[in-house]
């Protein structure tokens, strides 16, 4: 248990430690802000053997925290789901401060990025090993605010770090996109604790595994007011809507790439965005009560709303990714596609209760994967811009050239994230495509595989436009000016290597991988948890081949005219553009995200800025003019002949103070004669 | 146990302010220290009163006044203590850190005058300074309403006098405006007294519980209400917040705050405490009430330019939450919102305290015209970043522990008074991404972009230490509540845990 305290610690003795050894020496503080998370890493996997044996688990250990006016401890809690967070946490941040060594080396304002980074991996690995809703919360908003102040890290605004365009698109300052991923997520999470104190109503508990064990009465409880359980799933849900930026608050996600590169890395692609999976993945015991023990048929929202979410947001990401230009924002489409994915696969959980386990696996599988080849693809892309000098892939090309070990590491974990066998990202999308067809949910299945096609085809498109081709002008001009395009530094192409390897040797060892977390999640929720599932939970072969056979279909679907169109160069895809006005009119919808992003724009930002001004230059100003103009000349012109007197024969001071004397008194009067 | 150990804390303010008001040409800039260091003496001592309190040690001390009826008995218990320590301290913290800022406005309004003038004027804003932490202190302990009373009329003195003498543009016009609302309100709050003696015989706080189930408990809660109301500034009462935090000088615009929120404290303490019961008739209305103002100040802030009066509008907004909490009338919403009530203060006075220091550098008070300003004044925009972080409820403040719990209480009341508590619930923790937006955004603003390029040429950068190392400090304690709760809501526990109808 100690370790899984330390885990936490650790980065949080970092924060404490960075300012003051930045005094001393940068050096030494660059060496701690890697130490610190390193320790955490070593604390987390060793809690990895644990997982090689489910029946001890869970275990938790904690402090009361607050003994009035209601009981609160702050704990930490080991089981599968937490020891698997904590590892991606953990590990992938450390690499990460790593490559951050060299990314952010020389940068005016690298303490302040330390600290920020310290704290959002202690306050990420709270999040996933706090054993109650309060200090998950606590986790929750901290990781948030880290990253407002990582997205918003070049705060100086200047033109190089604005992300959008290229014109006529406009182009965003980083703290404004700071400034929207706080209030966007900020909405998900106000909503969710109004779930959370609903749920603490009925339960009187915050701790996990409290809930899970008194769920027969309180879920009972709550299913006795109608509509009640519809409502907190929707309340839970937009919590993770918010922080994993799914539909419908999926729309800061692309604007979050203005922070440093290794930020989105971490933050944006690894760990953060996966908070809303991680919280799902905790809520679905109580809804699968809900549903199949309770008998209460509104618990089935949780995950019908669940699995849609998932599947809209995998389908409009990917279509807005396979069109974007900016490198970092593809990836960003990316994810938050592939994070659809994950919640296809735990909606699919409470669905069937031959599916329980697999679906829970099949999407905790898929962040672990993601969270490894995303965060290799985010470095890479870090290097690729920092050598070219762009965040625009079609101003790059040819860089494959210049930066072969780059392209190889960003070459694996691209095939990955198309899902070619054996990486581990074919395992991971095929266990959630799996879980989908023993759902029976075939709309969703069909989604998922059109959105197979869409990721492995914007894929290709980014891989052939940054390595292959011929130099942009953009590139022949950097090399012009600035000499030769250079490989990234040691620690950038070093840390993007071993995830490289990771990627291999999960991908090799996939199956295994899948088989224990299924070992460990079927002990963790049928054990410990005591939910009952349903028998001929081993899938169908016939299944098993069909998922491969159209999943590695649709992939070849997607990638081939990519590989033609940007790798081979056979055909302008521009030209191809121009001569179709439907491909246009799709490109433009697709360009401008669905015009979500300006409808929100419109009804929330200006219709509240509209507001506001109705309020402050209308509302106020006129009660104000009738409190303090109005009334007072009402009283004096043409009630109180002396006052009038007082005013225009003395000065201004007077007639106020007899004012202020007459109301006085009159109210005195008002109330002796009325009440005594 | 220390002998008029809660006297002092009334006395020894009043003390100095007379050896200020004496000795002014002698003390000369020396008087600001002394005030500050006389508050600093008077906070050490709540801070062993609160210690004795934490051990279950109610504190009470009697002192006869006028009759048997109007007595000058003092109470330091769990309720009372930890409201007046972390009052003692914004302004402990408010006279140091006014030292430097009211020797820069008088320079501002009144030029450079004679030296004897200016310590005239110099002496005279911690003479009247020292009134709040006496009114204050007075409000917070005594056990009688009459008393009560007569400390909430003390407190606009100060005010009124400090506003005209050292306030902004139009000070003396908003001075009398601010001294009518309080006079008016305190007229309701005598006239709600006096109903409570004409039926129970005595102004005790205490026996106040005897009117409970009397038909006029109704009318006496409705008219202390509408005083505490119009304090608190909530809808349709809002208007006099704006102006009178606009042109009050910065340094005591943090007290500002604390004055229209004490009020809360008055409620709890005369009119939830004894007269639960009847209370609850107000309930709902009150929590509408309060949810109106929390969206409407929120509104009316997000439309502000002026840095001073952003503060002010936001404190319309926060104060409904307080007053929301209270009113859902369960333990966790009152422990809650009072809690709520001293991570306000201390946000607000932060905040407001720093929008004195962007005025004191920068002589600007239009946001627009700032911008850019993290990359000369680093400490500012920390402390601005952290009175923000206090107002919108984020950890490690103290107003995240109090938001949960306030809430807790709130949900737990909506809950039971379905659909409509319940709405008001979800709608009252949802409005908070409105204080997310509106500070965050003044961030943006004010700190954030390039420099603007007519504050590139002067010299800008953080203020002296004395104005600086208060405020930090108040952050400091946030801090250390936020983390560690207990220290105040064990205290609260002792007292409004023991009301059974909550």
């Amino acid at each position: 248990m100690k370790f899984a305290w330390l885990c936490i610690l650790f980065p949080f003795i970092g924060v404490l430690c960075i300012p003051l050894l930045a005094k001393i020496n940068p050096k030494i503080r660059n060496a701690a802000a890697v130490f610190f998370p390193s320790l955490s890493a070593l604390s987390s996997l060793m809690l990895l053997p644990y997982l090689f044996n489910p029946e001890s688990l869970p275990m938790e250990s904690s402090y009361v925290w607050l003994s009035s006016p209601f009981i609160i401890e702050f704990g930490v809690l080991v089981d599968p789901l937490s020891i698997i967070l904590a590892n991606v946490v953990a590990v992938i941040s450390f690499l990460i401060t790593v490559y951050s060594l060299g990314y952010m080396k020389g940068d005016p304002g690298l303490t302040r990025f330390w600290i920020l980074v310290n704290l959002f991996i202690g306050s990420m690995l709270l999040l996933v090993l706090s054993n109650n809703l309060l200090f998950l919360f606590v986790g929750w908003k901290l990781v948030g605010l880290c990253s407002y102040g990582l997205i918003g890290y070049y705060y100086r605004d200047e033109e190089k770090y604005c992300i959008g365009g290229p014109p006529p698109t406009k182009f965003v300052t980083p703290t404004h996109c700071g400034l929207k991923a706080l209030i966007v997520t900020g909405v998900g999470d106000l909503i969710m604790l109004g779930g959370f104190l609903i749920v603490f109503y009925y339960s009187g508990t915050l701790n996990l595994m409290q809930l899970y064990h008194t769920s027969s009465q309180w879920i009972s409880e709550m299913s006795k007011t109608p509509g009640m359980i519809v409502l907190i799933s929707i309340l839970l849900l937009a919590g993770p809507i918010g922080k994993s930026a799914q539909f419908p608050l999926h729309e800061w996600l692309p604007e979050a790439m203005a922070g440093p590169g290794p930020v989105s890395a971490l933050i944006h692609a690894a760990t953060m965005v996966k908070s809303g999976v991680y919280l799902v993945a905790r809520l679905i015991p109580l809804f699968y009560y809900g549903y199949w023990v309770s008998g209460s048929g509104e618990a089935s929202a949780f995950f019908i709303i669940t699995a849609w979410v998932g599947a809209i947001t995998a389908f409009v990401a990917a279509t807005q990714g396979a069109v974007a230009l900016e490198l970092k924002k593809v990836l960003a489409f990316s994810t938050v596609s592939q994070i659809g994915y994950m919640w296809i696969g735990l909606g699919m959980s409470g669905l069937s209760q031959s599916v329980l386990v697999s679906g829970t696996t099949s999407g905790i599988f898929h962040l672990v994967s993601h969270a490894v080849f995303k965060a290799c693809l985010f470095l890479c892309a870090g290097s690729v811009i920092h050598a070219a000098h762009s965040i625009y892939i079609n101003q790059m090309g040819a860089m494959r050239k210049y930066m072969k070990l780059t392209w190889i590491f960003m070459t694996i974990a691209a095939l990955c994230l198309m899902g070619i066998p054996p990486l581990v990202g074919f395992w991971s999308k095929d266990a959630i495509l799996l879980s989908t067809l023993e759902a029976h949910s075939i709309p969703i299945f069909i989604i998922a595989i059109i959105t197979v096609v869409l990721t492995s085809f914007y894929t290709t498109r980014f891989i052939g436009m940054v390595f292959y081709g011929p130099k942009s002008e953009h590139v022949k001009h950097v090399t012009e000016k600035e000499g030769h395009i250079h490989e990234a530094y040691k620690t950038m192409w070093s840390t993007c290597g071993i995830l490289s390897v990771i990627i291999i040797v999960f991908g090799i060892i996939g199956p295994r991988i899948e088989h224990l977390m299924t070992l460990a999640f079927r002990s963790s929720l049928t054990g410990s948890i005591n939910l009952p599932i349903s028998e001929g939970t081993a899938h169908p072969v016939n299944y098993h081949l069909l998922v491969a056979v159209l999943s590695i279909s649709a992939v070849l679907m997607g990638a081939i005219p990519a590989f033609i169109l940007y790798i081979l160069r056979k055909g302008d895809p521009s030209k191809i553009l121009k001569k179709s006005p439907f491909l246009q009119i799709i490109h433009q919808f697709f360009w401008r995200r669905w015009f979500i992003d300006s409808f929100y724009n419109a009804i929330f930002v200006k219709g509240t800025e509209k507001l506001a001004s109705f309020v402050a230059h209308t509302l106020e100003d006129g009660w104000d003019t009738i409190i303090h103009r109005k009334l007072p000349d009402l009283i004096t012109r043409r009630s109180y002949n002396i006052l009038i007197r007082l005013r225009t024969e003395t000065d201004d001071l007077l007639y106020n103070l007899g004012y202020i004397l007459v109301v006085f008194i009159g109210l005195i009067a008002f109330i002796f004669f009325t009440f005594l | 146990m220390m002998s008029y150990l809660l006297l002092q804390t009334i006395i020894i303010p009043a003390l100095v302010s007379l050896f200020i008001l004496l000795t002014r040409h002698k003390l000369g800039k020396k008087a600001g220290w002394i005030a500050g260091f006389s508050l600093l003496y008077t906070t050490a001592l709540l801070i062993y009163a609160c210690f004795l309190a934490y051990n279950g040690a109610a504190i009470t001390e009697e002192y006869p006044f006028v009759s048997m009826e109007i007595t000058f008995d003092l109470l330091g218990d769990g309720l009372s203590l930890p409201v007046a320590l972390i009052i003692n301290m914004l302004c402990t913290a408010l006279a140091f850190y006014s030292i430097h800022y009211v020797e820069h406005r008088i320079e501002a309004i009144y030029g450079h005058e004679d030296e004897r003038t200016f310590l005239n004027l110099y002496t005279k804003f911690f003479s009247l300074f020292l009134g709040f932490p006496l009114g204050f202190m007075g409000v917070c302990f005594v056990k009688n309403l009459i008393a009560m009373y007569f400390f909430l009329e003390i407190l606009p003195i100060p005010l009124y006098f400090i506003m005209a003498f050292f306030g902004y543009i139009d000070r003396v016009r908003v001075a009398l405006i601010c001294f009518m609302w309080a006079i008016v309100s305190a007229g309701f709050f005598l006239a709600g007294t006096l109903i409570i003696y004409y039926h129970t015989g005595s102004f005790d706080i205490s026996e106040i519980s005897i009117l409970a189930s009397h038909p006029m408990a109704f009318w006496a809660i409705l008219l202390i209400l509408i005083a505490i109301l119009a304090k608190m500034a909530v809808v349709p009462f809002q208007v006099w917040m704006p102006w009178v935090h606009a042109e009050h000088p910065t340094c005591i615009a943090g007290l500002l705050a604390v004055y229209a929120n004490i009020a809360a404290y008055v409620m709890v303490r005369v009119l939830v405490f004894p007269l639960t019961d009847d209370f609850r008739v107000f309930s709902i209305p009150l929590m509408i009430l309060a949810l109106i103002t929390m969206v409407y100040g929120s509104l009316l802030t997000l439309a502000q330019t002026d840095v001073k009066r952003f503060a002010a509008c936001s404190t319309i907004s926060q104060l409904a939450y307080s007053l929301l909490g209270i009113s859902a009338l369960t333990i966790f919403s009152v422990e809650g919102g009072m809690f709520f009530f001293l991570g306000h203060i201390m946000g607000k006075t932060i905040l407001f305290s720093t929008a004195g220091i962007l005025v004191y550098v920068t002589g600007i008070r239009d946001m627009r015209q700032l911008g850019g300003l993290a990359q000369k004044m680093p400490v500012t925009t920390a402390l601005w970043i952290m009175g923000a972080l206090m107002l919108s409820g984020f950890p490690p403040m103290s107003s995240f522990p109090a938001e949960w719990i306030m809430f807790t209480g709130i949900f737990k009341s909506g809950i039971n008074a379905m659909p409509l508590g319940l709405i008001i619930a979800i709608m009252g923790v949802s409005a908070i991404i409105l204080t997310v937006a509106y500070t965050f955004r003044s961030v943006k603003i004010i700190f954030f972009g390039p420099v603007n390029p007519a504050l590139e040429d002067e010299k800008i950068k953080d203020p002296p230490l004395s104005m600086r190392v208060p405020l930090l400090l108040v952050a400091a304690v946030s801090i250390i509540l936020g983390i560690y709760p207990k220290l105040v809501l064990n205290l609260f526990h002792t007292v409004l845990g023991k009301l059974p109808n909550l």
